[in-house]
């Protein structure tokens, strides 16, 4: 029996079919073998495909929402994945390689509300209880300060080490013009006179 | 609601917690009952534990150092990660409203009109209640730089919306501080 999951945003609709694994011992409500998902996105395109362009979709959208909110948008999807997605000129690119020779890849320019209705669309597929399907997605974890290195233009991120620099070379330059202090001259110590009498 | 998973705990950067606190006054800019709205949620959500009631829960959102009235008491993670499901949650509330802001389908001068009525809101509250002191706050509230930083908050909002958010937003705030 085929089962179908529907996850609907405002601009995002994604279908997946499939079946259930009963030879795993799952129940017939979840879906273990996924047959074919279609997806409609922006109103533009009605996309289909098997489960590892799902995959993809979600390898390349994951982390690149995890970057964007960082404020540290990146780029993701190889060369050869199905799916690539990059920061564009106020939008988000979303390239759509098809496996069917002769076909050019699609683009799609996604705009920042778009984007955020893919995220949640995809956020619910991984997080469904229903799919008893092990999707991949890249761990999230916080990024490190390398990469975070151009959140913050280059003066504002030397101006401190700069100013420290800069505070020791004049303090250094200005004890140097101090005359150094001569050496006391020596004197014989004096001594007590004796004392007088007795 | 589903808990927190069990993770490495971290407690969030002075950066984190001044994010974490500008996107929960991002929004009450957006709905004028946010305030209670996030106290209603964090009953809702069982965090009486943590805020058992509403002084509790302002007092942890006071550690922000951009605060007027900041407290010095560090947050525990698991009060910090509370916080992050109440915004979420939040932001899943406020979802339509954060979509249409950033949608640029919406006839332009109204959603200019959209964006006006929540920045004057945002700078009434950061006015308020932040130390304008601050370089931070000073930039959130300059006429060059304030769209474009609130610009960011409401993005940030809609990529964290929902229980999917909760673990991407997390790891966003415990970003290396720079």
């Amino acid at each position: 029996m085929k089962l179908t999951t529907r996850y609907e945003q405002t601009s995002c609709r994604l279908i997946v079919e499939g079946l259930p694994d009963l030879s795993a011992g799952q129940d017939s409500s979840t879906i273990g073998i996924l047959t074919g998902f279609t997806m409609g996105l922006a109103g533009q395109t009605e996309l289909e495909g098997k489960r590892e362009h799902l995959q993809a979709l979600l390898t390349a959208v994951i982390p690149y929402a995890r970057h964007l909110l960082s404020g540290v948008p990146k780029a993701f999807g190889e060369a050869d994945a199905p799916v690539a997605i990059a920061p564009g000129d106020g939008c988000h690119q979303l390239e759509l390689r098809s496996s069917q020779p002769n076909t050019p890849p699609l683009t799609l320019r996604l705009d920042d509300a778009e984007l955020a209705d893919l995220v949640r669309c995809l956020d619910q597929l991984r997080l469904d209880a229903r799919l008893a399907l092990p999707f991949e997605a890249p761990p999230l974890v916080p990024l490190a300060r390398k990469e975070l290195r151009h959140r913050q233009p280059l003066l504002r991120r030397i101006a401190a080490p700069l100013a420290g620099v800069a505070a020791f070379a004049i303090s250094a330059a200005l004890i140097a013009m101090l005359p150094t202090p001569k050496p006391a001259p020596q004197t014989a110590p004096e001594l007590a006179p004796p004392a007088k009498g007795g | 609601m589903a808990q927190a998973p069990a993770s490495v705990q971290t407690p969030l950067s002075r950066r984190g917690i001044e994010r974490l606190d500008l996107m929960l006054l991002c929004a009450e800019a957006l709905d004028l009952n946010g305030g209670e709205a996030m106290v209603w949620l964090s009953e809702e959500m069982g965090f009486t534990d943590l805020f058992p009631n509403r002084v509790e829960l302002w007092k942890r959102r006071c550690t922000n150092p951009l605060r007027r009235n900041t407290r010095r008491a560090s947050l525990k993670p698991e009060e910090t990660d509370a916080l992050i499901r109440i915004l979420t949650a939040l932001s899943e509330r406020l979802y339509p409203m954060l979509r249409t802001l950033l949608s640029s389908a919406e006839p332009p001068d109204l959603n200019a009109q959209r964006w006006d009525l929540f920045r004057s809101r945002l700078r009434e509250l950061v006015l308020e209640r932040l130390n304008p002191r601050r370089g931070g706050v000073q930039r959130l509230l300059d006429p060059q730089e304030g769209p474009a930083l609130s610009r960011e908050l409401v993005q940030s909002m809609a990529l964290c919306a929902g229980e999917g958010g909760f673990e991407r937003l997390r790891a966003s705030l415990l970003d290396a501080a720079v």
